[in-house]
């Protein structure tokens, strides 16, 4: 079967660079599913998951980022997310900590850090695409 | 003329005086190393984010709001200049010729007419300039460490500027910065900030063909407007970033030849006092000894 490179991108470094079977990411419309030969595409992103699988559609890693964008053209698709946190990091308690804290404060940061942490909340409690 | 000791204490102080510069000559060659890779690491984004926006970028009408970012406020009278320098000494002209390309900025926009704002990031301009130009500051950030702060410090210079770019306190942002050329050499650049300008980075004939290209091509979600609204201010951010970025590694760069130069020098001094402690010893000899001879002839 085909393969797609596939690039992710934070601002301070490279973090994953192979070639890949599909990727899901959360666009800001709904999720878009990449396969080898996709059509060209840029897409600006909403806070969510990235999920990449293997060949066999096996998931091999899954990201969150917060927002960005992703460029698609047939033999390569690249994703440049604000931040970049591998799922397995995020820990649901500490998020809902942090959410708590958040909420005492009332600026225009600690809203925007609120959306970001219930996308996280989100994306972990989220359990489609695990088996495709 | 100077004693044997006075000589030798000047030799020990020239001595540690040399072991302090190459320990930071040492030191600033790891660290420069360190955001060199950082840097590195952080061009795949700005690349890639500069490609997009230059495919985008003539889709944008003269429009309001976000979009300001790209086209300007149609106007040419408020200028903010953003020197950006290190927030530590010791690194040779890397600091002065940042305050000094941007005192010279300031005075031509000034004999122009112009309103000129100023926004220092570093310790070392902001007290230049709070010595020179004090009513012309805005604002300032120090310790600025983006090599340990990472993109969260840029994010935080990039909303200071568009909250006062959209609330029309200024027309024209520009930087002024050491771009890091290599390890030894660094080159005074002035960046427009806002409004992008897209001219100074390709030829405009050769990239308006390749826009119209990528146009007709991409497929764009949920449209281009919408991502150019998202793009721009990110690409601000990114910016500054990668201007932190360079000027971090360029002022390493620049201390790690700076003390390097002072170690040289430092082994010179010691050269030359050593041959002179030693002229001053074998005078000290010769003149006993003739006192003793002339001594034991007039017995």
């Amino acid at each position: 079967m085909a393969k797609i490179s596939f690039d992710l991108v934070s601002p301070e470094n490279l973090i994953f660079n192979d070639e890949v079977g599909m990727i899901i990411v959360p666009g800001k419309d709904g999720d878009i599913g990449v396969l080898p030969g996709h059509s060209k595409l840029i897409s600006s992103l909403r806070s969510g998951r990235v999920m990449v699988y293997g060949e066999n559609k096996d998931l091999l890693k899954s990201f969150f980022v917060s927002g960005g964008f992703a460029e698609v053209n047939p033999e390569k698709c690249i994703v440049l997310g604000e931040t970049v946190e591998e799922m397995n990091s995020l820990d649901k308690n500490s998020i809902e900590k942090e959410i708590q804290e958040l909420q005492n404060k009332d600026t225009d940061e600690s809203k925007q850090q609120i959306l970001i942490a219930n996308a996280k909340i989100e994306a972990l409690n989220a359990s489609f695409y695990e088996k495709i | 003329m100077p004693s044997l000791k006075d000589i030798k204490t000047q030799i020990n102080s020239v001595g540690s005086t040399k072991k302090i510069t190459s320990a930071m000559k040492m030191v600033a060659a790891s660290k420069l190393r360190r955001s060199q890779e950082k840097a590195e690491a952080a061009r795949p984004y700005s690349s890639r984010l500069e490609e997009m926006l230059s495919s985008l970028a003539t889709s944008a009408s003269s429009g309001e709001g976000i979009i300001k970012l790209l086209t300007g406020t149609g106007e040419d009278q408020n200028y903010i200049v953003v020197p950006v320098s290190a927030d530590r000494g010791l690194c040779g002209g890397f600091n002065s010729s940042i305050n000094r390309e941007t005192f010279k900025l300031v005075k031509k926009l000034k004999s122009e007419n112009k309103k000129v704002q100023l926004l220092p990031i570093g310790k070392k301009s902001r007290d230049f300039f709070l010595r020179t130009l004090k009513e012309n500051i805005t604002d300032s950030f120090i310790d600025t460490n983006v090599s340990s702060a990472g993109y969260n410090i840029a994010l935080e210079i990039s909303a200071k500027l568009q909250s006062l770019y959209f609330e029309g306190k200024f027309d024209k942002c520009i930087l002024v910065y050491n771009k890091f050329k290599s390890a030894i050499s660094q080159e005074v650049t002035q960046q427009q900030l806002i409004p992008l300008d897209i001219s100074n980075k390709n030829n405009e004939d050769k990239s308006n063909e390749t826009e119209s290209s990528n146009k007709a091509i991409y497929t764009y979600e949920p449209d281009e407007e919408t991502i150019l609204q998202d793009l721009l201010p990110k690409n601000v951010s990114i910016q500054i970033f990668k201007v932190l970025l360079e000027s971090d590694a360029g002022e390493q760069g620049a201390r790690m030849a700076a003390m390097d130069n002072a170690t040289r020098n430092a082994g010179e001094m010691i050269d030359s006092l050593t041959l002179k402690y030693n002229r001053t010893r074998q005078a000290f000899i010769t003149k006993e000894l003739i006192e003793i001879i002339s001594g034991a002839e007039s017995i």
